[in-house]
């Protein structure tokens, strides 16, 4: 009781405020997880302590932008017919090669996730591109969604950018060097299994009406697809590669401005579009998930403010030895409810001071990709949100039930790289 | 999820709360912007630190270089605290030395808030006190402000994805760019931060200073705490001082320097500056991923129920009875950075510094930091210039 005591009655009124607000009265997430942050710090004694809640929703202000920005891009590249043209001819390429295809699909959402450490960014572009692709071959809805946004979480966790990494990494000291062969361990095989289990199967089925599909493609094609219409893709590519790859060289702008002024090169292509309705459309769309970030950022800081945030971690890190994995591969994911980041630097930091011993790269790289699973974690579930928007599926929940199989997978095969971390090291290095 | 229907009235309802909100909490940000108030002992001159790097005047950067001399000539000690703002007693053991010390030989250079724009603002979602407060012996009460690791993101924004450290290529978290301690040992045309190590650099090589103390904290759960890191130059003095302070009961680790990690003081000031580099940790529980209830009490005093547990559990690499308060950090710090000064002249006489004045490790823990604090001058005294 003394443990529990009243950190854990806090816990208890918090969750127990937001389930009531966003299932029972059925307020907004961003409004229940507000509530829930202000009875936490009423309870505790702390009244209603407003500079703790501006101050906690500023942690998402990059998330923010990054997310409204990606959205306008993805909105412009959609009006100005590029993402239905390039759909149309990787359909007539590849539709005779499913298994190529579905890699190949696969490894296309991983990219931009690879390059800006962002899954919300590889969703809303090489998503966003290869969607109407899989709809169009039969692969259902739901699971055209699930694997964009499980290819999205990979590419977040793929070398070279694994943010994650760089946060447990920085906890300790460690420089973010010697990740990338890690770091593909823990991706690629998973990424090959998700493209065998939700798009392989559908696409080798594929036997729809040629006439018909030919009629699709017709109409996808109404905008032919010239290199003038891949200039706001080619700016991105050339402004994040920059970044990545020429340090030092390349101004550093920062992902949202890297976004906007791709979406602003679409004016070059010849294609007429409407910018302040794309851009208040793309608005529109993330307002909820930005509501959602705010709401999110002032539960966290309450929860640290009055010790909930302490109780969670140090009860995580009580668990006995043989529930340390258990407690890695379920709490990693659920703080992600919070952020995917947020979970790597308050749990991730923590788990693998209590793994020392072990090789710290190897478990370091197999924690991130277990934090990146909170990308999936309602309210927050950045992934699978934005994959359902790309599919026009309005409930992720539904997107959410089928990124269920390939999580499992994701957290067992984290937690066996970190089991057998020294052979790894061993094989590796 | 389910959409509110708006209406115009409700638009603007929303619109004057926000406007309420964001009202009420500025006031609360924009008082960090207030410096804090520090009264320096007879002595010393205050400098500015663009006096050595003039790229950093009036710039947010530029922060105040305190020096005394003393009537015999000797070397010349550096103690810099506030490298990083959530990290107490580095800064308020430099104040200590600042008001407290009386130079008889060689020269004292104290930096209290070396990275100066980490102290206008705190780390979202760490709910970190604004400010800390100490009653002096007279009655009277000072105040100095927690802040956050790193440069304010008004002066910084937008942190890169990646930050990679200019002379090494070594590739860190975009946020560690806003990080003095990642910077060093600087660029002159770099951001801000960058320019700020620069300029610590500059003084260090222009002002020979032959020693160097870089002051922190660390969370009790990492392994390099109650301990210090020194530069391959800087060893053999630093074995001895703690050989000296274990016979005095202070237990210290020694920590070498890594050579694979870059931009931190103890490696870049040993290989860019004739000086010896010394970093010191203490426990500090209010910065650690462990911690309970976050507040001003927890900062002095580091009682935690959390680190209690994990103490319990074996997770912490100091001894933790269920306390670290603020007036043990400040002694460890006190007390390592006086042994130097009493060893320095044993290690080369030519380089000696003797320094009068500043508590001793039991005064500090018998009578409380406020009791070593200087009255504020009464034109400082008022509750906004306290800052």
């Amino acid at each position: 009781m003394d443990w529990f005591w009243p950190e854990g009655f806090y816990t208890l009124v918090m969750v127990g405020v937001f389930v009531l607000g966003a299932f029972a009265l059925k307020l907004p997430i961003a409004v229940a997880m507000s509530l829930a942050a202000v009875s936490g710090a009423v309870v505790a004694g702390d009244g209603i302590p407003l500079r703790h809640l501006v101050e906690g929703t500023f942690g998402y202000l990059d998330t923010i932008l990054i997310i409204a920005s990606a959205m306008i891009f993805m909105k412009t590249v959609e009006r100005i017919g590029l993402l239905e043209a390039v759909a149309a001819r990787m359909i007539r390429r590849f539709r005779s090669f499913p298994l190529l295809l579905s890699l190949g699909i696969l490894l296309l959402i991983m990219v931009p996730g690879m390059i800006t450490g962002s899954s919300t960014a590889a969703v809303l572009t090489t998503g966003a591109l290869v969607a109407p692709v899989l709809i169009r071959l039969g692969v259902p809805v739901l699971k055209t969604a699930a694997a964009i946004a499980m290819g999205a979480i990979y590419g977040m966790i793929a070398p070279p950018i694994n943010l994650p990494a760089m946060i447990i990494g920085g906890g300790i000291d460690m420089p973010y060097v010697g990740f990338a062969l890690p770091l593909l361990l823990c991706t690629l095989p998973l990424a090959v299994v998700t493209a065998l289990l939700l798009v392989y199967p559908d696409l080798r089925r594929f036997k729809g009406d040629e006439v018909a599909l030919e009629e699709q493609l017709r109409e996808m094609e109404r905008t032919p697809l010239t290199p003038r219409l891949f200039l706001p893709i080619l700016v991105l590519v050339v402004l994040l590669g920059g970044e990545t790859f020429l340090p030092g060289v390349w101004p550093a702008l920062g992902m949202p401005l890297d976004f906007l002024l791709a979406a602003l090169s679409a004016f070059l292509t010849g294609r007429r579009w409407n910018l302040l309705e794309t851009a208040t459309s793309a608005v529109e769309d993330t307002l909820p998930v930005m509501g959602i970030l705010m709401g999110v950022g002032m539960f966290i800081q309450v929860m640290t403010l009055i010790g909930v945030r302490g109780f969670v971690v140090v009860s995580a890190l009580a668990l006995p030895a043989w529930l340390l994995y258990v407690g890695i591969a379920t709490s990693l994911p659920l703080f992600g409810a919070v952020s995917a980041f947020g979970a790597a630097s308050v749990l991730g930091v923590p788990f693998v001071l209590a793994l020392l011993g072990k090789n710290e790269i190897i478990v370091a790289s197999a924690l991130s990709l277990i934090a990146g699973l909170g990308d999936l974690m309602p309210p927050t579930a950045l992934a699978g949100i934005f994959a359902a928007q790309v599919v026009g599926e309005e409930n992720y929940f539904r997107v959410l039930k089928h990124c269920v199989i390939p999580a499992v997978l994701t957290a067992a095969w984290g937690i066996a790289i970190i089991l057998g971390a020294s052979f790894v090291a061993g094989v590796l290095y | 999820m389910k959409i509110l229907r708006g209406t115009p009235v409700t638009a603007l309802v929303l619109l004057v709360l926000v406007g309420a909100v964001s009202f009420l909490a500025a006031r609360e940000f924009l008082a960090m912007r207030v410096p804090d108030v520090v009264v320096p002992a007879p002595g010393y001159e205050t400098h500015l630190l663009s006096e050595w790097e003039p790229s950093l005047k009036g710039t947010p950067a530029d922060t105040p270089v305190y020096i005394q001399a003393g009537s015999e000539p000797g070397g010349t000690v550096l103690v810099m605290g506030g490298t990083h703002p959530n990290e107490p007693s580095s800064s308020l053991t430099a104040v200590l030395f600042l008001e407290r010390a009386r130079v008889n030989r060689g020269r004292l250079v104290v930096i209290p808030f070396a990275n100066i724009m980490g102290f206008s603002h705190n780390d979202p979602q760490e709910a970190s006190p604004q400010r800390l407060h100490f009653t002096l012996a007279d009655g009277s009460v000072r105040t100095f402000k927690y802040g956050s690791r790193a440069t304010n993101p008004i002066h910084a924004w937008p942190a890169p994805d990646v930050y990679i450290h200019p002379q090494s290529g070594q590739e860190l978290s975009g946020k560690e760019k806003s990080n003095l301690n990642r910077a060093h040992p600087g660029t002159p045309d770099g951001d801000l931060t960058s320019r700020l190590a620069y300029g610590l650099r500059q003084l260090i090589v222009k002002e020979k200073i032959d020693l160097a103390f870089d002051l922190h904290e660390a969370s009790p759960e990492y392994p390099v705490v109650n301990a210090m890191v020194a530069h391959e130059r800087s060893m053999e003095l630093a074995a001895m001082v703690v050989m000296e302070l274990e016979g005095a009961g202070i237990p210290m680790r020694l920590e070498p320097s890594p050579k694979n990690l870059r931009g931190l003081t103890h490696r870049e000031w040993g290989d860019f500056t004739e000086t010896m580099p010394i970093l010191l940790e203490t426990a500090n529980p209010s910065q650690g991923r462990l911690r309970g209830r976050t507040d001003e009490d927890l900062v002095l005093t580091g009682r935690d129920k959390c680190y209690t547990k994990a103490a319990a559990l074996g997770r912490l690499f100091v001894p933790y009875d269920g306390s670290q308060s603020i007036e043990l950090r400040v002694a460890r710090h006190t007390a390592t950075v006086k042994t130097f000064l009493d060893m320095l002249g044993l290690f080369d006489e030519a380089k000696e510094v003797d320094v009068e004045g500043i508590p001793t490790y039991e005064e500090l823990l018998g009578q409380g930091y406020g009791a070593f604090l200087t009255p504020l001058p009464l034109k400082d005294a008022s509750p906004g210039s306290q800052g």
